[in-house]
Formats: structure tokens, sequence, C-alpha cells
């Protein structure tokens, strides 16, 4: 075919093929991986999200249909900014949930340009309270996790010398910063950071810097399947120290990996059986995927549970659904009733909620203290 | 749609403006560089820094780009074009994973993974170029001045010698042309324009990060000139429109898994690269010129 | 010892690379091909290695059998319908090149889409480490790992001096006409290289496997160490390649003991534009001029 011919045929698909404005849906977006090493946390996240959306839709919450359009980030900046285009420019979804730090610190200025509130569940990074009033996090962040499990590794269990493992990516700087500051806070010492690539695999160069380092404890900030690799080669090569890491451990990868057995983290404290609401999102959890729910799964059907509620108030005001109208709308009720409890926004649109620290046991994990505070 | 479509066609424009320059060495001067995008991104960080440290507006960051970038192609050229193909082209591998490794571990300078947020637009005296729209015309503007200067290069003596030397490097040497110069001048002449495509692209996207300028990128340029045609001057061109649509249109295809595309887009030009070096190793476009550039 | 240690790791490290990279060198010295492909020859092997052993649940040999297949194969046809006819038309260095690196692009996003693109191991009692001086732990798969470097590459050797086919492989890189006069035939020779020369990497991978893990994109990084250690011990240079490869694997492991792990990547480039601009010809290498 006549290359004009071809160019022509290729932009008139592309105009015709795009999806019409349906007057009939109201429709928020997600950008979230569903390809590449971190998937697996794009399935659990957008999961929870779907469970949510067909909630919304069963109990009729609002006026039309809710509709979850979903675009991959592949957990990277790049493409989570070619995403949060194409959910802002083309899609025009006024919501937009995010995971990962460092994707949420690129398309932070998309959405606040654009005026579209973006919600994080996932990236813990302390900066993330830092990206504007459109961007909202429903999980405590790392700071607070850090703050809460450094006593309790240093006082509590006498782990003094602690050695950090950490991913060079913000998430993973973040943690090396808290560390920074809370070991030495409570009476700790930070033995040896480590920085590690996101697409290393080769990690017995770094184990073997872990053991001249005499720690008591191994801290590794890192997210994904590298964590499993990095836990499997520190056990293979002669580390026996203790493990422990942030919320990020609570994927399968992890859980499942017999060397991972006796690892300590923190996540947010969740009692699945506190309300009607909560169980009824584990058992359609579990009924859906065969597992126990985790704070991901409360966190992303949260997110689009804030958004329903918001949005219920504005029809009921007769007020567009817009970023707009729903930041203010935040800003005049912020508390909500969602899986695991009441969670309660702060004016820079971050929550805080209680820790619990847990435990990994053989593909599951078990609760070691259920109300892990700082201090 | 309007907005996508406009976003798209400045990513092609720039992207263009990256093939062209390419071609200019490679299918020119026969010089095979795999380090492209490490001038592009040194371009761009150039650029996103004076713009935020200096307050500098598009041309000073645009020149600041295209110096650093040309002075360090100097670095590259001077050692390795003393050497043959084969290890030039491993050579310039060399140089793109260094790079790559620079990008992403520099993090007082370029932010590593996290980036350079928050790049303010680009700035003229007098006026800001803040829409989409206006950046397109930019970015025309911009292309039409380098495939201006590629052509006014490659028709004059300095682009003979380039083509002579090309051809049969031994013959060109003994008719007195002074090559390592020559192919010097090409290298940095090329990387220098390549700035010019990251200075538009960081005050476009207003974030860059290494991901966007890894050796998959500089596959991606190679691509866009092989498959549109080496030296031609239209031929990167269409390459490069031909290499972007393809994803936007494989993601509008129903039925095809989103999270996929990805991979069925750099199957399908993996295999175009096949075939064509097969059956056309000109390229798409070498069909349509009749005496070549 | 800290050092000590990562020597050891290094030497692991470098005899998965040499065998990479002496396959790479016994194709490209016999045939003169430029053969980008071979990453992608890993990377088939690495991912049919552990699918026959996490999937189908074979044994080792016969998942190590399953690779070696699948890898002569794809070697035999990137001869014979990629090359071949390209080398028919005009040859150039340049085309042969892309079509290959078109190739590594195809398999790696087929292999992304067929089994995923996150990192997969074997798991192996092999690559637990054994403690076996104060602070020096080796797990026996490196052990494993130079002992079959050892035998691939002195079996190499042997039949390259030995056989007939051997002997014309050696040939073929000098005089292919040469080879003619001996009654045997360079598109068969090719063949034998190619086939050879891909199967080289079965062992490699299958390690890497075992030991760290396997991802789609690894066929771009294992081909990128294989040039270099080609051109650091000199292209045309079985002997160099296999030095070269070592080399690298001790640099990038013992980069850790001073340099930050996130430097050691960098060393390995570093180890080759340090070559090519002072030492073109490699260790080894015939010193071939810019031409």
């Amino acid at each position: 075919m006549k290359l004009p011919k071809l160019l022509g045929l290729l932009a008139a698909t592309s105009i015709f093929a795009a999806s019409p404005l349906r007057a009939q849906d109201i429709r928020i977006g997600a950008n979230l991986p569903m390809s590449g090493p971190n998937a697996e946390y794009g399935e659990q996240f957008a999961g929870a999200a779907a469970i949510a959306v067909e909630h919304a839709n069963a109990d009729k919450m609002l006026s039309k249909k809710l509709v979850l359009l979903i675009e991959d980030s592949q957990a990277t900046p790049q493409q989570g900014v070619v995403a949060m285009n194409k959910l802002v420019n083309v899609d025009k979804v006024p919501y937009v949930l995010s995971a990962f730090t460092g994707v949420s610190k690129a398309i932070a200025p998309v959405g606040d340009k654009a005026h579209v509130v973006s919600i994080n569940g996932g990236g813990v990074s302390p900066d993330l309270a830092e990206l504007g009033d459109y961007f909202w996090n429903v999980i405590p962040l790392v700071n607070f996790e850090v703050q809460a499990f450094a006593p309790y590794l240093i006082k509590e269990r006498g782990w003094k010398k602690v050695a950090l493992i950490y991913v060079d990516d913000p998430a993973g700087e973040a943690v090396k910063k808290e560390l920074e500051i809370h070991v030495p806070k409570n009476g700790g010492s930070l033995v040896t950071a480590l920085q590690v690539p996101r697409a290393s695999q080769q990690f017995s160069g770094i184990a073997a810097k872990v053991r001249e380092s005499q720690p008591d404890v191994v801290f590794i900030a890192s997210f994904g399947a590298q964590q499993a690799q990095i836990i499997k080669q520190l056990r293979d090569n002669g580390v026996k120290q203790q493990i422990a890491s942030y919320s990020a451990f609570s994927i399968p990868a992890v859980l499942q990996l017999p060397e991972a057995k006796g690892a300590l983290f923190p996540t947010q404290s969740i009692n699945w059986a506190a309300d009607a609401l909560s169980q009824r999102l584990a058992s359609d959890w579990k009924a859906k995927k065969g597992k126990e729910p985790n704070a991901y799964t409360a966190n992303y059907y949260n997110a689009v549970m804030v958004f329903v509620k918001l949005a219920q108030a504005l029809e009921k005001a007769g007020l567009p659904i817009t970023g707009e109208n729903l930041l203010k709308q935040r800003l005049r009720s912020a508390s909500f009733d969602v899986a695991g409890g009441r969670m309660v926004f702060l004016p820079n649109g971050t929550v805080s909620m209680p820790l619990q620290l847990n435990e990994v046991d053989n593909g599951t994990t078990k609760v070691v203290k259920a109300n892990l505070a700082p201090n | 749609m309007w907005a996508y479509l406009n976003n798209l066609a400045v990513l092609i424009t720039i992207n263009a403006i990256l093939a062209v320059t390419l071609n200019f060495v490679l299918g020119y001067a026969g010089i095979f560089s795999m380090a492209h995008a490490a001038f592009f991104g040194i371009g761009a960080y150039t650029a996103a820094l004076v713009a935020i440290k200096l307050g500098g507006g598009f041309l000073l960051a645009t020149a600041a780009g295209m110096s650093v970038a040309g002075l360090l192609s100097l670095a590259l050229a001077l050692p390795a074009l003393r050497v043959r193909g084969e290890y030039f082209v491993a050579a310039s591998l060399g140089l793109q994973m260094l790079a790559l490794t620079l990008f992403s571990e520099w993090k007082a300078v370029t932010g590593g993974i996290g980036g350079i947020t928050n790049i303010p637009p680009a700035r003229f005296p007098g006026f800001e170029i803040s829409s989409p729209p206006q950046y397109l015309v930019l970015s025309l503007v911009c292309l039409a001045l380098v495939m201006w200067g590629v052509s006014r290069l490659v028709n004059s003596s300095f682009g003979r010698s380039l083509k002579a030397i090309r051809d049969d490097e031994t013959a060109a040497s003994a008719a007195g042309k002074n090559v390592a110069v020559v192919k010097t001048m090409a290298v940095v002449v090329s990387s220098a324009l390549a700035a010019v495509a990251g200075s538009l692209y960081a005050f476009f996207l207003s974030f860059i990060n290494v991901e966007s300028f890894t050796l998959d990128t500089s596959v991606y340029l190679m691509a866009m000139v092989i498959i549109g045609g080496t030296a031609t001057l239209w031929g990167p061109v269409v390459g490069t429109v031909l290499i972007l649509l393809l994803p936007a249109v494989l993601s509008f295809l129903p039925g095809l898994p989103q999270t996929e595309v990805g991979s069925i887009q750099q199957i399908v030009y993996g295999l175009a690269m096949v075939l064509l070096m097969i059956y056309r190793p000109g390229g798409l476009w070498a069909a349509k010129s009749k005496a070549g550039a | 010892m800290l050092l000590l240690q990562l020597l050891v790791n290094g030497l692991q490290l470098g005899a998965i690379y040499g065998l990479t990279a002496v396959g790479f060198a016994l194709i490209f010295g016999s045939t003169k091909v430029f053969h980008v492909a071979h990453g992608a020859s890993f990377t088939l092997a690495g991912y049919l290695f552990w699918w026959g052993m996490t999937a189908l649940k074979w044994h080792w040999l016969a998942s190590v059998a399953l690779a070696v297949v699948a890898v002569v194969l794809f070697g035999l046809f990137m001869e014979r319908f990629i090359y071949r006819p390209i080398q028919r038309h005009e040859g150039a260095f340049f085309t042969v090149f892309i079509a290959a690196f078109g190739m590594q692009i195809v398999v790696q996003n087929l292999v992304g889409t067929m089994f995923g693109r996150g990192f997969e191991t074997v798991s192996a009692e092999l690559s637990r480490s054994v403690e076996i001086a104060p602070n020096l732990f080796v797990a026996p798969i490196a052990a494993v790992a130079i002992a079959v470097g050892l035998v691939f590459y002195f079996g190499l050797n042997l039949f390259l001096a030995r056989t007939q086919v051997g002997t014309g492989l050696r040939a073929l890189s000098d005089n292919p006409d040469l080879v003619r006069i001996f009654g045997l035939e360079p598109t068969r020779l090719a063949q034998v290289a190619f086939a050879l020369g891909s199967a080289l990497v079965v062992p490699a991978a299958a390690l890497t496997a075992v030991s760290q893990g396997i991802n789609p994109g690894m066929g771009s990084h294992i081909m990128l160490i294989s040039l270099a250690a080609t051109i650091v011990g000199g292209i045309g240079s079985l002997k160099g390649a296999a030095m070269g490869g070592m080399l690298l694997g001790l640099a990038e492991s013992v980069a850790v003991w001073k340099l930050d792990p996130q430097w050691s990547e960098a060393v390995t480039f570093v180890v080759l534009f340090v070559f090519i601009i002072f030492r073109p010809a490699g260790f080894l290498g015939r010193a071939q001029n810019a031409k």
C-alpha cells in the first residue's frame, strides 16, 4: 500500500476507534503495574478496586454505572506518565488510582495541572505527602512505619546493629533516610547501607558485604520479585541474621519463599471482622483469589470507596463530578467509614492509621504485635 | 482526543529529529552508533537543569545541551574512530551503558529513577510555550531547521567526503581526505543536534528520567532509521511515524490484551528489522528515491 | 576475607560469561557473522531449562537436552534463513547486525509473553553455600560452574584440533576456498559452527537459572558481556574470549569490594572501553586496524 494512504488509514482508524463519550457511565482510572516484574502488586490492587466497583454498582450507590479504566504503568515513572496522559486527556477521568512512589511522583504534576485527583494505596515514601493538593494517600507512609518499627527492633528485641539493602529508587531512598534518623535515635547503629539497582538479580557480593558488617538484623527496602531474590541469596550465602522490611513484603512471592520464614514487617492494622463492610470485602476477596486479604486489598478498595462516597455527596448537591469538586468535598468531610474501620484524612491528603507487626510463616503471615506504635 | 493526537505528534516530531540526526552518522557516514539515546539524554538533563537552576529560557537551555552533548561526543569519537566497524559498535554500546549507569546513579544531578520533575515551560524573551499545540509548532520548527541543516551538510563537500568515506575508507584516505577529522565532526554534529530533541522533550513532558534514555531507546531509534530508509532525508521521518503510530494503533485494536501491547509492538518492529534486512536493506523509503541521496 | 569471597564469586560468574563468550567467538571466528542473536539463544536455553524443571518436572538432564535441542535449532534457523540470504545479497556487517538484533528483540518479547516478565529461578540445593573457611562461603554450584566451564572449553579445543570438522572450522575463518579444496563444504561447516556455538550457552544458562535467576531481558545483558569479552580477549581467539569472560566476571564481582554495588555493572563497560581505546586487539587477538 502506498505510504501516504497507509498513514491516512492509520490516522482515520485512531480517530474513529476512540471510545465515544458515553453519558451513562461514571468513569475513574487506575494507573497500575499490570505487566513486568511488579505485576503481582498491580493484580492485587486492581482486584481490590474491581471488588469495590462491583459493590458500588450492586448497591446502586451512584446514579450511573461506575466503570474503572485500567492503564498499565509497569511500575516505571515513564510508562506511568504515558498512562496518566491517556487517562487524563483521552478518557478524561476525574480520579485515578496510583501506586509506587516513583510513578506517583512523576504523574502527580500531570494530575495537578489538570485538576485530576490521584490517590495512592501502595507507595510509602514520605515525599508522597508533598505532591500537591490533588495527590492523596490512603496508606500510612513509611516514616510512620519506620518510626514505629525501629524501637521494636532495637529496644524490644535488642538488635542494635542494622544492615540495610535498599533499591535505588525513591522508595528505597526514603526508607534509608528514615532509618538514618530513627535507628540512632533508638540507640542502634546503621552499620552498612548497600544500594542495588532495580533490575539487579545478583546479590552474592552484597551478601558478602553484609556478612562482613556483622549486623544483628538485615533490613531490606526493595519491592516486588527482587525482594524474594535478595532474601534467597542472602540465606544461600550464609547470612543467618533476622530479616526485616516494610509493608512491601506482603506479596505471595515473598510470603511463599521458604527462606523468608520468620521475617518481620509492619503493615496497617486491619480488623477484617470489625464490621459488615470489612467482612464482605474479606469474603469476596477470598472467594475470588483463594487467599486471605491483606492491607493492600483494603487500601485499594477504600481508594475507590472514597471516590464513591465523595461522588455521592456531590450528586446530592447537584454538583458535577470533577477533580476540583472532589477535593473540595474531601476538605469538607474528611472522615470515611471504610474497610478496616474509620479513616480520617489529614489536610495534607494523608491518613494516619494503626500499624501491626507481622511475621512470615509458610505462605502467610501471623500477627506478632497487634498494635505497633512509636514509643 | 485531539489532545492525545497532539501529544503523539509532538513525540513523533521529537523522535524524527533523533532519527534524522542518527541517520546523518549511520546512513551517510556509515558510523554505527548505539549511543544516540545517551546524547538525547545529555541534552535533556542539561536543558532541564539550566531551566530549573539558572532560570534559563529555551534557547539558552538548548544551546547548553548542544554544547555539553557535542563536547562529550568528542570523548567518544576521538579514540573510538581509530578502530574498525565492529569495535566502534562495541565502544558506542559501552558508552551508552556507562551513560545509563551515570544517569541512574548520579542522583544529585539526574534524580536517578525518580528523575527531574516540575521542569518549567519553555520560555522565550517575551512569551512562554505552555500549551501542547504551541509545543507542536516549536517542535516542527526545530525539526525543519534540523532537516535543513542536515541536508545542507549532506550536499556540501563535507557531505561528499562523508559518503566517500562510508563507501570506501581506504580510497577516501588515499584521495587526501582526513578521515578521522571528518568522522569526528559528523559524530559531534549529530550528537549536538540530538540534544535539541532532548531539550524539547524535557520542556514538553516537564518530567524526565533515565528510562527514556536506555539502550532500548537507542535500538528503537536505529529501527526508525533502518525501517524508514538510511541515507535519505525523509526516510527516517517515515520510519519514525510508522514506529510511533504502531503502539497507538495496537492499543486501539479490540481484543488485544493491554498488557501485551508493548511486547507485540516490539515483536512487530523486530520482525520488520529482520525482514527488511533480508529483502530491502535500504529501508522502505529507499524504494521511492531514484538515485539515493 | 571479603576479597577472597568476592574472587570466588567472580570465578563462578566468569565461568558463565566465558562459556557464552566462547560460543559467540566460535561463531564469529568461523563464519564472520556478528551473531548478536546469541543472547536470544541464552534466553531460550534458560527458559526452556527452567520450564522443563518446574513446569514439566523433568529430570535436569532431560531439561538440559530440551534446551540444547531448542538452541541448536534456533542457531541453525538463524544461519539458514536469516544470515545466509543476507550474505547472498550483500552481507554488509551492518545488515547482519540489525537482522540479528531484530531477532533478539522478537525472541525476548515472545519469551516474555509466553513465560511472564518476572524473575524465575530453579530451586536447587546446589545454590546453598557452605562455609568452607572462616567467612568464606562457597556454593557447590560455583564448583560446578567452574568445572563445567573447564570441561567444555577443553573439550571444544580438542574437537577443533583433532577432528576433521574441527580443523575445517578453524580453516574456515582464514580461507573458505581452501576448505573446499579439502573436500569440506563451507556451508555445512557454518552450520556446525552455529550449532556448536549456540549449544555452548546451555550450561551457562542452566547455571544462571539455578544461581541468580532468569528474566526475558537477560539475553541482551549477556550479549553485551559476550561482546565485551570477545573484544577484550581479542576477536578471533577462543582462548581470548574465555579469558575475557573470566576477567569481566571477576571485575564485576570484585568491584563491590571498594565501589558501591550499583556501579559494578559499569565496571564491565569501563574495562571494555579501556581495551578498545588502548588495545583494540585485546589480549590475544590478531591486530586488526581501522579499515
